[in-house]
C-alpha cells in the first residue's frame, strides 16, 4: 500500500495534459450540430440551402448521406427477455433525426467547414419547419391512456416489463406479517456533467481503409467494436486514441452520432473532422442518469424479522433505447434485490417506458445506488412506522458473516462481507451514541440536526469481454511498459497498476510505466465501467508479474549456476546461499534478445465481487430556509484489499458527493407540456460545489474476495450507493419531529421549506377542536 | 479581424483574431497552450481561469482584444523550470485532482485565493473557490490542498 503522489498528476497540474479537443489534426474540418428544440415533432422541411453557401462551409450532412452511406442507426435494446418472455420493443434510433424528432437536442444536420466558428454560424442557417406533437416526459405521463404515442412499434409507449423472483412467495409472505411497511424512492433524471465536455475527431486513410477515432472513453475496445457495427466496417479498420479523459461516470461507454458523423465525414471529405460539444450540448445529448422510481414493501414477522420485499418499478429511459439504458431498472437492481438482508421472499417488477428526454444510460452506479437507496429509506421508514430502532433493526436483519457463502432466494451468491461489524465500526466512528448532545446543540441555535444510516451492498466486476488481459513490453533500459484497456478518466491507474507490478517485481516505480488506450494493442479485455478496473485488468497485472517471476527464475538458474529449486525468490530479488540477482538486474541483462524475454501476458476471468459498507451521515437544516448542510460524513467501507489508499479514498469521496448532489439539488427539469429542458445549463443546474460535504472520514474494513488475484472489491460506485439514502435519511430525521415523513428527492431549500410548512398545516388542524 | 498582442508567460506573444474571439479561445488555439480548459458556455466552471495582470479571472468571460497589453500567465507558466509552485505541489501531494480537467482551472484560481487570503479558513476556501467546478474529487482534497498550500507559501 501506499499514499504516494499519482505518476499522471504531473502532466495534469502542469497543462500538458491531452484531452480530445486539444488534439489538432493537419488539415482538420470542424463540425457543429443542428439540434432539436423541439421535444416531439415531425420534421416537415429541412433546408440546408443557406448554410451551405456560407463562405468555408464544405457541406451540410443530414440522415438522407448516413442512409446512402449504408450508416446503421445507433445500437440500443437488451440481450434478454421480460415477463412473459416478451422482447424488449426498440425503435430505430436514427444517427440523424429524419422524419421526426423525439427529444430537446436530438441532432438532425451537422455542418463541416473550415472552422468551427464558421460551422457554428451556418448551423444557425438551417431551416427546419416542424409541426408540433404532444410531448410527454416522465413515466406515468407516457403510460398514461390518451398519451402522444412517441413510436409507432412501441404501443403506449411501454418498451418493456420486467420481473424477478417469487411472486407468490412474497404474496403468501405479505399475507401473514405483522408488520408491513412501503415506501416509494424517486432517483431524478441528472445529468452526469463529466468537466471534460464531449468531444471527439475523426481522420481517414485511404491507403490502409482506416479509421482513426480521437474521443473520450472508458475504454477503446467497447468503443470500437460499437463505432464499427454501426459504420459497417470490420473493427480492425477502426483505430481509437484516447489519453487523458476528463470524467466519465459511465456517460463516455457509448457510441454517440457525433462519432458516426465525423467518421463519415473524414472519408468522405479525405480530411480529419473535428467536433468539440458546449457544455449546453452536453446537458441535452449526453446520456442522462437515473430517472427511475422504485415502490417498494417490507413484510416483518412480530419478532421485527424481514419475511419479504416486494418492489414496484417504474423507469423512464428517454427517447430511444441505448446500450445500457434499460439494463438500469431491470438487472442491475434486481441482482442484489435484497441488499445486505436475509429476506427469504423477494419479487420485482419494472416497467420501462419511451418518453420526449434525452435518452439515458448508465451513470455512476446505474442500478445500485437506486436500489440501496429504495432499500436504505424502506427500512428506516419502517423503523419509524412501527417504532423501532433503525440500528437494531438492521442489525437484527443482517445476513451475518457466518452465513457466507451466502446464495439470496433470488440467487445471487455473495463470497463474503461482515456487515454487523461494518455497522458497528462505522456508528463508532460516527460518535453515533452521542448524538442526541449535538442535536440539541443545534436545537439551541435554532438549527434542525438530523443522523443518519445507510447500509449498502453492490455488484461490481461484470465485464463483457470473456477475461481481462494486460501486456508486457520491456525496453533495452530495463524498463517496463504494461498495456491495459482500462481506461482511467481519473481513477489513478497508471499509478495503481504499476504499484502491482512493480510491487511485485521488486522494481522502483519509476521503471514501470502504465499505458492505456494504446490504439494497436490486440488484446482481449473489458474498459472501465462497473467499478471492474482495479479486479480485472489489475488483477491480470498481479499474474503478469507472477509470470515474469517465473520466466526470471529460469534465467536466473541458468546465470546463478544452481537449479531453479535452489533459488529463493523474495521482493524482486532471486537469492543462492551466497549470490543475488535482482528482476531488475535480469530484464537489463536480458534486452539484448528480442523478442525480451520477460514480454508476457497477464490475464484471468475475475469474478464479481461484492463491496459493501455503511455510511452516517450528519446534516443540519435551517428551519428559517430550508438549507441543509452536510455537516460530516462517515463512511466504513469493505472494498477488499486496497493498493492505494489515497485514490480510494478519493473515488469515495467523489461518490459521496455525487450522492449529495442528487440528494440536496441536481436534477434534469422538463416542462411538462412543451417537453423544453428547463435546467440544462451550470446556471440553472446545482452541480455540486466546495462545502456541500464540510466533513469527511473513510476508514477501510476489507473482508478480502477470493474471486480475483488482489481480493479486492469495486470501490468506484461505492459512495453514491451509500451516500444517497444515508443523508437521505438524515434529512427525514431532522424534520421527523416536525411530522414529515418522506421527501421527493432533489430536497432543495423550497422542498424542504414546503415539506415543514405542509407539516405544520397538518398539525394546526389536528390541533382544532372537533 | 484585429491583431492583439500581450504577454504570456512571460514572453510577448501576438496574433490576428476575429473581433468576437473570446481569450480563452486565442490561448488554446492561436498559442496553442491547452493547458487552459472549457467546460461549459455560461462562465460558471472556472476551467478556463488564468491569472491577468495578477488577478484570477475566467478567460472565458472576455475577448482577446480585451487583453490587449496585458500580462498574462496560463498553468503552463506556473512552475519555475522543474520546481512547482507550492499550490501545484499541495495539489498532487494532496490527491486533489483525478481526472485533472477542471485542474489547471481549479489551480490558478487557488492561486488567486491565496493572493487575498494567504491562510484561509474552510469558510473562505469555499467562497474562493465558489466558481470552479469540480466533478470528481468532491472538494474535500482540494480544500486540503489550499491549506496546505498556504502553509508551503508560508515557508
Amino acid at each position: 500500500m501506499s499514499n504516494a503522489a499519482r505518476l499522471e498528476d504531473r502532466r495534469l497540474i502542469t497543462g500538458h495534459g491531452r484531452f480530445t479537443a486539444d488534439w489538432q489534426l493537419p488539415g482538420q474540418l470542424h463540425a457543429a450540430v443542428v439540434r432539436s428544440d423541439r421535444a416531439h415533432a415531425v420534421i416537415e422541411r429541412l433546408d440546408c440551402a443557406a448554410a451551405a453557401k456560407v463562405a468555408g462551409v464544405v457541406a451540410v450532412l443530414t440522415q438522407a448521406d448516413i442512409e446512402a452511406a449504408g450508416i446503421n442507426p445507433m445500437p440500443g435494446g437488451l440481450s434478454f427477455t421480460g415477463k412473459n418472455g416478451q422482447a424488449m420493443k426498440k425503435p430505430a434510433w436514427p444517427v440523424l433525426a429524419k422524419s421526426h424528432v423525439h427529444f430537446v437536442g436530438q441532432a438532425i444536420a451537422v455542418v463541416i467547414a473550415e472552422s468551427a466558428s464558421v460551422a457554428l454560424d451556418a448551423a444557425l442557417l438551417v431551416q427546419i419547419d416542424y409541426r408540433e406533437l404532444p410531448a410527454v416526459i416522465s413515466f406515468e405521463d407516457a403510460l398514461h391512456g390518451g398519451a402522444a404515442q412517441l413510436h409507432a412499434e412501441v404501443p403506449g409507449n411501454l418498451a418493456f416489463e420486467y420481473e424477478d423472483g417469487d411472486e407468490r412467495a412474497v404474496a403468501n409472505a405479505f399475507a401473514t406479517a405483522k408488520y408491513v411497511s412501503r415506501v416509494t424512492a424517486i432517483c431524478q433524471r441528472l445529468v452526469g456533467n463529466p468537466m471534460e465536455p464531449r468531444a471527439c475527431a475523426a481522420a481517414y486513410d485511404g491507403a490502409t481503409d482506416i479509421y482513426t477515432v480521437y474521443t473520450p472513453t472508458q475504454g477503446i475496445n467497447g468503443i470500437r467494436n460499437a463505432l464499427a457495427q454501426i459504420v459497417n466496417v470490420a473493427k480492425e479498420k477502426v483505430r481509437i486514441v484516447a489519453e487523458d479523459v476528463g470524467g466519465s461516470f459511465g456517460i463516455r461507454s457509448p457510441a454517440y452520432p457525433e462519432h458516426i458523423v465525423c467518421i463519415h465525414a473524414a472519408k468522405r471529405f479525405s480530411r480529419p473532422v473535428k467536433w468539440v460539444g458546449s457544455r449546453t450540448e452536453s446537458f441535452v445529448s449526453d446520456n442522462h442518469g437515473r430517472a427511475l422510481s422504485l415502490t417498494v414493501e417490507l413484510a416483518m414477522n412480530a419478532d421485527e424479522r424481514f419475511l419479504a420485499i416486494r418492489f414496484d418499478n417504474a423507469a423512464d429511459i428517454g427517447a430511444y433505447a441505448t446500450s445500457f439504458g434499460a439494463w438500469i431498472g431491470t438487472r442491475n437492481l434486481t441482482v442484489t434485490m435484497g441488499g445486505v438482508y436475509r429476506i427469504p421472499a423477494m419479487y420485482a417488477q419494472s416497467r420501462i417506458a419511451y418518453t420526449n428526454a434525452t435518452p439515458v444510460s448508465v451513470y455512476r452506479g446505474a442500478g445500485r445506488p437506486d436500489i440501496a437507496f429504495a432499500i436504505e429509506r424502506l427500512v428506516d421508514h419502517a423503523a419509524a412506522e412501527h417504532g423501532f430502532d433503525p440500528v437494531a433493526l438492521r442489525r437484527k436483519n443482517f445476513i451475518p458473516c457466518a452465513a457466507m457463502p451466502y446464495k439470496t432466494s433470488n440467487g445471487t451468491t455473495y463470497g463474503c462481507g461482515d456487515f454487523a461489524a461494518v455497522l458497528d465500526d462505522a456508528l463508532a466512528r460516527a460518535d453515533w451514541s452521542s448524538f442526541a448532545s449535538r442535536r440539541s446543540r443545534s436545537k439551541g441555535a435554532g438549527k434542525l440536526r438530523g443522523i443518519g444510516i445507510a447500509t449498502y451492498l453492490e455488484a461490481s466486476g461484470g465485464g463483457a469481454a470473456p477475461k481481462d488481459q494486460v501486456e508486457a513490453r520491456w525496453d533495452k533500459t530495463g524498463n517496463v511498459t504494461v498495456y491495459t484497456l482500462a481506461h482511467s478518466s481519473g481513477q489513478g491507474h497508471e499509478t495503481t497498476f504499476a504499484r502491482i507490478v512493480a510491487g511485485a517485481l521488486g522494481m522502483p516505480i519509476e521503471r514501470v510505466h502504465v499505458r492505456e488506450g494504446d490504439p494497436d494493442v490486440t488484446l482481449v479485455g473489458s474498459g472501465t465501467g462497473g467499478s471492474r478496473s482495479l479486479l480485472g485488468a489489475g488483477s491480470a497485472c498481479k499474474v503478469l508479474a507472477e509470470n515474469i517471476v517465473g520466466v526470471a527464475r529460469t534465467y536466473a538458474a541458468r546465470l546463478l549456476e544452481v537449479t531453479e529449486s535452489e533459488l529463493r525468490y523474495a521482493s524482486g530479488r532471486f537469492e543462492t546461499h551466497d549470490r543475488s540477482l535482482s528482476i531488475a538486474d535480469l530484464a537489463v541483462r536480458l534486452a539484448a534478445l528480442t523478442p525480451h524475454p520477460f514480454n508476457l501476458i497477464g490475464e484471468g476471468s475475475f469474478g464479481v465481487t461484492f463491496p459493501n459498507g455503511c455510511h452516517v451521515a450528519e446534516v443540519e437544516i435551517d428551519p428559517q430556509t430550508g438549507r441543509v448542510a452536510v455537516l460530516r460524513h462517515t463512511v466504513v467501507d469493505d472494498s477488499g484489499n486496497v493498493i492505494s489508499p489515497n485514490l480510494v479514498e478519493g473515488q469515495i469521496q467523489g461518490g459521496v458527493v455525487q450522492g449529495a448532489g442528487q440528494v440536496l439539488g441536481e436534477q434534469a427539469i422538463y416542462d411538462r407540456h412543451s417537453g423544453q429542458f428547463l435546467s440544462a445549463s451550470f446556471m440553472d443546474y446545482p452541480m455540486p460545489k466546495a462545502g456541500i460535504v464540510r466533513s469527511f472520514q473513510l476508514f477501510e474494513h476489507p473482508v478480502p474476495t477470493a474471486t480475483n488475484a488482489l481480493g479486492a472489491k469495486g470501490v468506484g460506485e461505492a459512495g453514491t450507493s451509500g451516500s444517497i439514502p444515508a443523508m437521505t435519511n438524515a434529512v427525514l430525521d431532522a424534520l421527523r419531529p416536525l411530522g414529515v415523513k418522506n421527501i421527493e428527492l432533489p430536497a432543495t431549500p423550497a422542498v424542504i421549506w414546503n415539506a415543514m410548512a405542509r407539516a405544520a398545516q397538518a398539525a394546526r388542524v389536528l390541533e382544532q377542536p372537533v | 479581424m484585429a491583431k492583439v498582442a500581450m504577454k504570456v508567460n512571460g514572453k510577448q506573444m501576438s496574433g490576428d483574431v476575429e473581433d468576437r474571439t473570446l481569450l480563452v479561445d486565442f490561448i488554446r488555439d492561436t498559442l496553442a497552450l491547452t493547458g487552459t480548459h472549457i467546460g461549459c458556455d455560461t462562465s460558471q466552471c472556472g476551467a478556463c481561469t488564468i491569472q491577468l495582470n495578477g488577478r484570477a479571472v475566467k478567460s472565458c468571460t472576455m475577448l482577446a482584444a480585451q487583453a490587449e497589453g496585458a500580462d498574462i500567465m496560463t498553468i503552463e507558466g506556473l512552475a519555475q523550470g522543474d520546481k512547482l509552485h507550492p499550490v501545484q505541489q499541495a495539489f498532487t501531494e494532496c490527491h486533489a485532482l483525478q481526472c485533472g480537467f477542471c485542474t489547471p482551472g481549479m489551480i490558478m484560481a487557488s492561486v488567486g485565493l491565496l493572493k487575498d487570503t494567504p491562510k484561509p479558513t474552510d469558510e473562505e476556501i469555499y467562497h474562493g473557490l465558489e466558481g470552479n467546478l469540480c466533478r470528481c474529487t468532491g472538494y474535500i482534497n482540494i480544500v486540503k490542498a489550499v491549506k496546505r498550500a498556504s502553509q508551503l507559501m508560508a515557508g
